[in-house]
């Protein structure tokens, strides 16, 4: 698959820091690498569930700029809101395959192996 | 500038049921084009199961998803050979019982069991199907201890698989399309062009006359005389409903809706590129166990649903493998295409006996795991505890819900279901679409219902036996 493809800003944005909270040791390349096949993956989805992404992506991303991206981020891991949900549940199931998958040996919170 | 192609019969995909289409077809002479949105990949040339494979021969990247109360994620193939390339090759024929449920439930004529028993038997020895001659892999002794001690009924499953002489579970070589039906379809002339994706199927009446396809964002024009739809249980409703034809079809979508868990051992269980040949069948059909790819990044998204909990496990991943509760499902679901959108919506319905039965399921897998000397097993619900002996696994089963559950399918039917019973089926008894003249479905979609196992085997059967109806009916 062609690593050109760029992630919209708004997936990119949660997924950084979704993947800093909660992967904190997970170095800033390894990140930037599993954010890129975050938005791979993003660009390839059925045309309505990537319609929908986007849209929940960037709500979220100007709720964020209202009360703070780390506050939106806690509302939307934590809580069971429907089809909300479902957005943190995808970028951390992509994220979290990609890192092991790359990277099999990656401690629990996202370092290598002393 | 628009390429142009002319054959006597166009089929749309190449798995399971455009691969046997072609192959009869074209060894009758009929001029055959197979028309495939995928790449061709050679086997051996990418990791199984991995997010390698994923990339290159799964739609979307094998991030696909119904909608509903809980969404069910599901994967298609999209690649020459379709499913059959990346599945788990796991090989069942179609039950007694369902073959006879089909024929008089949707009136579907000339269906008479041990015929296609008889088809079954063909496919067997063309795709050399059979159980692994050397050992089995770890985690499929995991399960046939777990079962043994319960006294539950399980079993190997065969797969169409060829094997060195002795050798183990790892070292077989899948007998997919690419490799057998395809194969003899072009050394009897059929021709193929990958990386084709169909856009419409251009109609004059009941006539379909021509198909406008993409091939690397270049317009692509076929003339044919018929053509048979087998682009799978999700986009052969999708094609239908673009060309317009719409009665009964992608109303029916069927499923068997898995929940999974994740068990740790003592000792190293884990084999990435391979899947547990055991099942287990005590509750067959209503519910079935059986194991799922155990990739390292597989291990890690089956532990997401909660993290906080689960998630040390992950760096023993060697230790760790996934296993799955399918159950047969009384819910349905459908496939619609949306003018102006490539993709169609997916939704499925799960009943509150599936959403129950899910339950049952994951507690009895969990048992069977600690039977089995699991030390932890992780069940894939948001919220789940941890299960470390008979007591925890009451505890999973309170707080569990269908709705909190990571479900999935890797088996989807009946879109377009066959049978001459016009106000149940999209077809006649034998694939060709009612309201049409030349335009046919032979795959999965035309499966009434979800047949309770693997499908792949009912899938061949029955497209076989419509291609050789198609080729008596019809001179090359």
């Amino acid at each position: 698959m062609s690593g050109t493809v760029s992630t919209p800003s708004t997936v990119a944005r949660f997924a950084h820091g979704l993947l800093r909270n909660e992967l904190p040791l997970l170095s800033d390349e390894r990140r930037q690498d599993a954010v890129d096949f975050i938005g791979r993956r993003v660009s390839v989805l059925p045309s309505f569930t990537r319609f929908g992404v986007l849209v929940i992506g960037r709500v979220l991303d100007v709720a964020g700029m209202v009360i703070g991206h780390s506050n939106i981020r806690r509302i939307v891991t934590t809580l069971p809101i429907p089809l909300l949900a479902e957005y943190p549940r995808l970028v951390r199931s992509l994220g979290f395959a990609y890192v092991w998958e790359t990277w099999p040996d990656t401690t629990v919170e996202g370092g290598k192996p002393s | 500038m628009n390429m142009h192609h002319d054959c006597d019969v166009l089929i749309v995909g190449s798995g399971a049921g455009g691969a046997t289409t072609a192959a009869i077809l074209a060894d009758a002479g009929h001029d055959v084009l197979i028309v495939e949105e995928g790449p061709w990949i050679e086997q051996g040339s990418v990791s199984p199961f991995s997010l390698d494979q994923m990339d290159k021969q799964y739609r979307s990247g094998g991030v696909t998803v119904a909608l509903g109360v809980p969404s069910i994620a599901y994967t298609e193939g999209r690649c020459a050979g379709g499913g059959t390339e990346v599945n788990s090759g796991l090989y069942w024929r179609p039950p007694e019982q369902t073959l006879d449920r089909w024929r008089s439930r949707y009136s579907i004529k000339d269906f008479a069991t041990e015929d296609i028993l008889s088809i079954c038997e063909e496919v067997e020895a063309s795709l050399s199907v059979q159980t692994v001659p050397g050992e089995p892999t770890e985690a499929s002794r995991i399960l046939q201890r777990g079962a043994d001690r319960l006294g539950w009924k399980n079993g190997e499953i065969p797969r169409w698989m060829s094997y060195p002489e002795g050798a183990g579970a790892t070292q077989g070589k899948r007998q997919s399309m690419t490799r057998t039906y395809l194969p003899r379809a072009f050394e009897a002339g059929a021709r193929i062009l990958c990386d084709h994706r169909l856009d419409k199927i251009v109609r004059n009446g009941r006539r379909a006359v021509s198909a406008e396809l993409t091939h690397e964002d270049q317009p692509v024009t076929i003339a044919f005389r018929d053509v048979i739809v087998c682009g799978g249980a999700i986009q052969t409703p999708a094609i239908l409903q673009r060309a317009g034809f719409r009665h009964r079809v992608g109303r029916t979508l069927a499923v068997h809706p898995t929940v999974k868990l994740a068990a740790k051992f003592a000792d190293a269980v884990n084999t990435p590129e391979d899947v547990s040949v055991y099942q287990v069948k005590q509750f067959a059909p209503n519910m079935s166990f059986g194991g799922s790819a155990s990739h390292p990044g597989l291990v890690a998204l089956a532990l997401t649903d909660n993290w906080r909990d689960f998630g040390k496990a992950v760096t023993k991943w060697p230790e760790l493998a996934i296993y799955y509760a399918a159950i047969t499902s009384e819910g349905r679901g459908i496939v619609q295409a949306i003018p102006g959108m490539r993709d169609p919506i997916v939704t499925y319905r799960l009943t509150k006996r599936d959403r129950d039965l899910l339950g049952q399921g994951l507690a009895r897998l969990a048992t069977v795991m600690l039977e089995a000397d699991a030390e932890e097993v992780y069940p894939a619900f948001k919220g789940a505890p941890i299960v470390r002996n008979r007591a925890d696994v009451g505890a999973m089963t309170s707080q569990f819900a269908a709705s909190k559950a990571s479900v999935m399918t890797v088996h989807l039917c009946s879109t377009a279901p066959m049978g001459d019973d016009e106000k149940r089926c999209a077809t006649d008894s034998h694939g060709l679409v009612h309201g049409a003249d030349n335009v046919f479905v032979n795959d999965a979609a035309l499966l009434p219902e979800a047949p309770g196992v693997n499908p792949q085997a009912s899938v061949m059967a029955v497209a076989i036996r419509n291609a050789r109806r198609y080729v008596d009916q019809r001179a090359g």
